[in-house]
């Protein structure tokens, strides 16, 4: 039973990708099967993707892996096939769980929209993807699910390909996408270089592999841990791809611009599982990083760059899905930060974590973007609460969730990165801190503007259907509850570590009520909860109270008002190398080097001789084509005849 | 019966499109009849060639099968026919593509139908004889008989400027067939075997000298890349692919530019492999700078033919690349991405072509929000696009990435060190690897400046593809996609070929 279980966890990849193929090739003109497809194989996806953690759960050290060769060309073989240990059990709750609230929301959200049964394939297509990606036994397979993932948001991003905004913004999405692809398409290059030796009776790049392939290929001194062939550069190559899928600094530029698809996709890719994805593939090619302590650091940095850099953007935007997706490169941020910090479990914590409770934000912006008529801006929101209960209160959750009230999850994944930082890098640690005053106080903002006062807009809001509200409710559960699996208030305390570390984790775990109220005083257990309410008694005192502490930075601080308004002008440096350097430069090359250098001087002769004979060529059967054709010949005849009888 | 067929195989695809010329040049000058037959005749050619492949077609076996020796002129020149993975691949993607492009041609041969099919059919029989022929003299003939059907194609339905188009094409490769006339005499009179057999030349090229050894493999070298085309010898293709009609630019992309790749390696490959490896590193080179410069030239270009145009030129460069590396996931790279750039650029011409079509313009300005009045071609133009950029599970990500490992890994470019720390095959990989990203940034663009944002009203009589024009663009990404996502069905065709050849350039190396 158990072997069933886990061998046919295929099924819950392949499923979404049937029903997708159906939906497009048969029932794209029935909204009723596609919905029914699409959400029954996600349903069975969650409902076996549980059993897969539950015995996973029970079977820590079990994995499964199988794998059959997908090309092969001598002695070089590359394989797909799927893995099953814990992490990726949890990914595959991740995904399925949130998938499957996302679509039911989809039929809510995307009731009126032409192209319903279009959009529901592309969901299943890109959980197939997805969840392929999380199957991945090696880097190789990775990269080819990567890449669809990536095709899919680029599909879905121009879903309303009408509208000019998203037209470029898929468009940009993909290419900085891309950009991160060629440094992970070098990473593997490199890698593969390096270890082929290693490989040659093994599956080619696989991550079960990974570790020893590396100390095979340091000790036997191929691979230097630094230098520039060496196991941090391919740390860091592979590194830009998690880069740009996990939107982080600098090339977070896609993320926001995204958010001109429709919501349910902003919550389920760009929210909680692609954005992820680079999280996870970090945790998957950890041995990597592991092995090489500057990579770690480098890791560290970008991560706690990007969280305080996205947070300081997100204080100033009008958008609601903008901040929130400010807000997601932020906590990202946090993720990567806790993974170069050498805090593995506390990081995947964090996504897991995130994934819930930012879906459900996303979910509930766009359930007050539909109540307001489709208006994004939160000057034109406000006092919402009254008309629509539902959607405040699993967003107020939410907003705790992730400013870190105690208990809720964010607490709980929040606190065990900040540790890690308080552990390793005290400079970080207050990065991480500072970010955490920042997001409590953007997010309250984003409360206090959205569902608190009066109703600014000209719009009569109300509450949306139960398709909508009922998937904010089931994420909300988790957003509250999910933390404690991570947290010591549970026997045995932290289940989330013992389990993602096959169920050896080194650490003994204190547990209890006692062993909570004595991390929490500490300094380090304190100080994040001091963040939160600095943070929210701020956005309190502005947005409630009318102290104009806003005012007060937007004409005495103009300058870093503007920094975070126009989001340090990231958009505007990039777009100009590539329109005032870039393309002018490609212009010039190829002006100078086809239409001079070869048309105009190389075939300059031959293109005077061709219009001087295609001017007497009015009519092309006159054979003088065929004649210039046995002069050439005739001539090349006579010179090799010559040159062969000389001899 | 049957084995009267299968011992005259090569012969009677040869003869087939022959007599298929002839009949329809006696038919009455009416479009569909016309058309009807050359679908059936180019049925029945893709019919022989499945048999051919199925029946007594061992791919594990690397010498030649279904050999046919016939006296021509004395025993010197003789009609030799045969083939290995590698021809049967090629002759397999000739197959496919010309119901397809037939098919295609309904709007545009309705002026002379008879001669534009005779001339498809006469072109048919060269490019099939060049990837059988395994006399060098035949090859040689063949490869400048498909240069008067195709002049004709250009020159007579091809756009307003045809004529300068056709001529150019012409000239380009009349002077590359000069070059490779030169080296095949040379080679002849040379070797003195007094044969035009390749098997012969190929195992007799080695003894020569080094210098006619150089000699001829420049002279042949240069007439493929013309034919490829790489840089500095390509911009003949923009011009003939912006005046040639659609099918014809099918065609042109999708198998005559394969002949180049092909010639590569039967001969500068099969014949001259010490010359190869001499000149790998500027092979390598010249690959690095069509890939880049190719891809570069796209993001510059208005016209949505010339951007198709240009990217064959960039994807035909990783086929020299693959051959440079001496690897055989370079070598089977290399084959892969020929196949599949046939089938992939001629979906992009067909879509490009429907466009032009219906608005007369290929000027990519001119569109916008195309997707509103033309769904289909948007979703179909997306997923050619994608296979275009190299998506994986779709087949252009295959031989790029077989060539991309094996050029990265490759153990002959151990032997060119750079002060850079990489060696020199390297460093042009990783400047190629700049194309994932050029190649995604011109594909996109063009989708998103034809197909996206506010709609251009000037368009909204157009009609959606008709039903040939899926049935064509069905055919063609179908396989797209059993190759990409399953890609050992194509490759154990070929792959003992490919292999063997490079086992062939390994152990002469040696020696």
């Amino acid at each position: 039973m158990v072997d069933t279980i886990l061998k046919t966890s295929w099924l819950i990849a392949a499923l979404p990708l049937l029903s997708a193929v159906l939906i497009m090739l048969f029932f794209h003109y029935s909204r009723k099967i596609s919905a029914f497809l699409s959400i029954g194989s996600i349903a069975y996806g969650l409902v076996h993707s549980l059993l897969v953690l539950f015995v996973c759960y029970l079977n820590p050290e079990k994995t499964l892996e199988l794998n059959m060769p997908w090309i092969a060309a001598g002695s070089f073989k590359l394989f797909v096939g799927y893995l099953v240990d814990p992490l990726c059990a949890m990914m595959l709750v991740v995904v399925c769980a949130v998938s499957f609230f996302v679509q039911i929301y989809t039929h809510g959200y995307m009731s009126e929209d032409p192209n319903y049964s279009k959009f529901y394939s592309y969901l299943s297509l890109f959980t197939f993807s997805m969840l392929g990606l999380v199957f991945s036994t090696n880097l190789f397979q990775s990269y080819i699910f990567w890449e669809l993932v990536g095709v899919c948001s680029y599909l879905l991003i121009g879903f309303w390909w009408y509208k000019q905004p998203a037209a470029n913004a898929c468009t940009k999405a993909f290419l900085v996408n891309r950009i991160g692809d060629a440094g992970l398409l070098i990473g593997l290059l490199m890698l593969f270089f390096s270890t082929q030796n290693f490989w040659l009776d093994k599956v080619t790049l696989s991550f079960s592999e990974l570790k020893n392939a590396l100390d095979w290929a340091n000790s036997s001194g191929i691979l230097p841990v630094l230098g520039v062939i060496s196991i941090t550069t391919i740390a860091l190559f592979v590194l830009m791809g998690p880069m740009a899928k996990s939107a982080q600094f600098p090339l977070h530029v896609w993320l926001p611009d995204a958010m001109e698809g429709p919501t349910p996709i902003s919550a389920l890719i760009h929210a909680a599982t692609m954005v992820a994805a680079g999280v996870y593939l970090i945790a998957r090619t950890y041995p990597l990083y592991l092995a090489s302590p500057l990579a770690m650091h480098v890791v560290a940095w970008i991560g706690g760059i990007t969280a305080i850099f996205s947070a300081s953007i997100a204080l100033s935007q009008y958008d609601i899905k903008r901040t929130l997706a400010y807000s997601t490169c932020s906590q990202l941020g946090y993720m990567v930060m806790a993974l170069g910090l050498g805090a593995y479990s506390a990081g995947l914590f964090h996504l897991m974590t995130h994934a819930f409770f930012k879906a459900m934000l996303f979910l509930c912006s766009g359930s007050v973007i539909i109540a307001c008529h489709h208006e994004q801006d939160m000057r034109h929101m406000g006092g919402l609460k009254k008309f629509m209960p539902i959607t405040s209160r699993t967003c107020l959750i939410g907003v705790l969730a992730i400013s870190g009230f105690p208990l809720l999850s964010g607490f709980w994944s929040k606190d065990m990165i900040l540790a890690a930082a308080w552990e390793h890098n005290k400079i970080l640690f207050v990065v991480g801190v500072l970010t955490a005053v920042l997001t409590a106080f953007y997010m309250f903002r984003l409360y206090f503007m959205t569902f608190s006062g009066d109703y600014r807009g000209h719009a009569h809001p109300h509450e949306t259907t139960p398709a909508i509200t009922i998937p904010l409710i089931c994420l909300a559960i988790p957003s509250i509850f999910i933390g404690l699996i991570g947290s010591p208030l549970i026997p045995g305390g932290d289940k989330f570590s013992s389990f993602i570390f096959h169920g050896k984790h080194h650490l003994h775990h204190e547990w209890g009520v006692s062993a909570f109220v004595h991390e929490f005083l500490t300094l380090q257990g304190f100080i994040p909860f001091l963040a939160f309410l600095i943070g929210t008694f701020f956005a309190w005192l502005v947005y409630r109270k009318g102290f104009s502490l806003n005012t007060y930075m937007k004409t005495h601080f103009s300058f870093l008002y503007k920094l975070s308004f126009n989001k340090w002008y990231i958009d505007e440096i990039y777009f100009g190398i590539l329109n005032n350097i870039i393309m002018p430069l490609y212009r010039i090359l190829w002006g100078a080097i086809d239409k001079v250098l070869i048309d105009g001087f190389f075939v300059n002769g031959s293109a005077f001789v061709a219009s001087v004979i295609g001017n007497r060529l009015r009519y092309v059967e006159t054979g003088r084509a065929q004649m210039y054709a046995l002069v050439i010949f005739g001539s090349v005849l006579l010179g090799i005849l010559y040159f062969a009888f000389r001899r | 019966m049957k084995e009267f067929f299968l011992e005259h195989a090569l012969s009677t695809i040869l003869i087939v499109p022959l007599i298929a010329a002839l009949i329809i040049a006696f038919l009455p000058d009416k479009e569909s009849i016309c058309r009807t037959v050359a679908l059936l005749f180019s049925l029945d050619i893709l019919l022989n060639v499945l048999v051919v492949i199925f029946s007594k077609f061992d791919p594990n076996l690397s010498v030649l099968q279904y050999v046919e020796s016939y006296r021509w002129f004395g025993d010197t020149i003789r009609v030799k026919l045969g083939i290995d993975g590698l021809s049967i691949s090629m002759v397999l993607l000739m197959a496919i593509l010309l119901p397809v492009a037939i098919i295609a041609s309904e709007p545009i041969a309705r002026d002379k139908p008879k001669f534009y099919y005779s001339m498809l059919m006469l072109l048919t029989t060269s490019v099939l004889g060049v990837f059988i022929a395994q006399d060098l003299f035949l090859f040689f003939l063949l490869w400048e008989l498909e240069l008067i059907p195709m002049y004709f194609l250009i020159a007579i339905w091809g756009g307003p400027n045809r004529s300068y188009a056709s001529m150019k094409f012409l000239i380009y490769t009349f002077i590359a067939g000069a070059f490779m006339f030169a080296g095949v005499l040379l080679l002849y009179f040379s070797s003195g075997v007094n044969t035009f057999d390749m098997e012969v030349l190929a195992t007799n090229a080695k003894n020569l000298s080094h210098t006619f050894q150089l000699l001829c493999f420049l002279l042949f070298f240069i007439c493929f890349i013309v034919k490829l085309p790489s840089f500095p010898f390509h911009t003949w293709l923009p011009d003939a692919h912006v005046e040639a009609p659609t099918p014809v630019s099918m065609l042109l992309a999708g198998i005559l530019l394969k002949m180049g790749g092909y010639g590569i390696y039967r001969i500068c490959v099969g014949f001259f492999p010490n010359i190869l490896a001499e000149l790998g590193l500027w092979i390598a080179l010249l690959a690095a700078v069509n890939i880049i410069g190719a891809a570069v030239a796209c993001l510059v270009q208005d016209d949505m033919k010339r951007i198709i145009a240009y990217s064959s030129v960039s994807h035909m460069g990783f086929v020299l690349l693959g051959v440079a590396s001496l690897t055989s996931a370079g070598f089977s790279g290399g084959i892969f991405q020929m196949f599949s750039h046939g089938l992939i650029s001629a979906a992009l011409f067909m879509l490009v072509g429907t466009l032009y079509e219906r608005t007369h313009t290929r000027a990519v300005s001119d569109y916008g929000g195309m997707t509103k009045y033309m769904p289909k071609c948007f979703y179909l133009f997306i997923l050619a696009s994608m296979a275009n950029l190299a998506l994986p599970a779709l087949s252009g990500f295959v031989g790029e990435s077989l060539i991309f490992y094996g050029a990265f890994s490759s153990e002959f470019f151990k032997q060119f060190p750079t002060h850079l720390y990489f060696n020199f095959g390297q460093i042009c990989v990783l400047f190629s690897s700049i194309s994932v990203v050029l190649t995604a940034g011109y594909m996109l663009w063009l989708i998103q400046r034809v197909f996206m944002g506010p709609e251009n009203t000037k368009w909204s009589g157009l009609t959606d593809l008709r039903m040939p024009e899926v049935v064509v663009l069905g055919t063609l990404l179908v396989l797209v996609i059993l190759y990409g996502v399953y890609p050992l069905s194509l490759s154990t065709l070929y792959e003992p070929s490919s292999t063997a050849l490079l086992n062939f350039v390994q152990h002469n190396l040696v020696m």
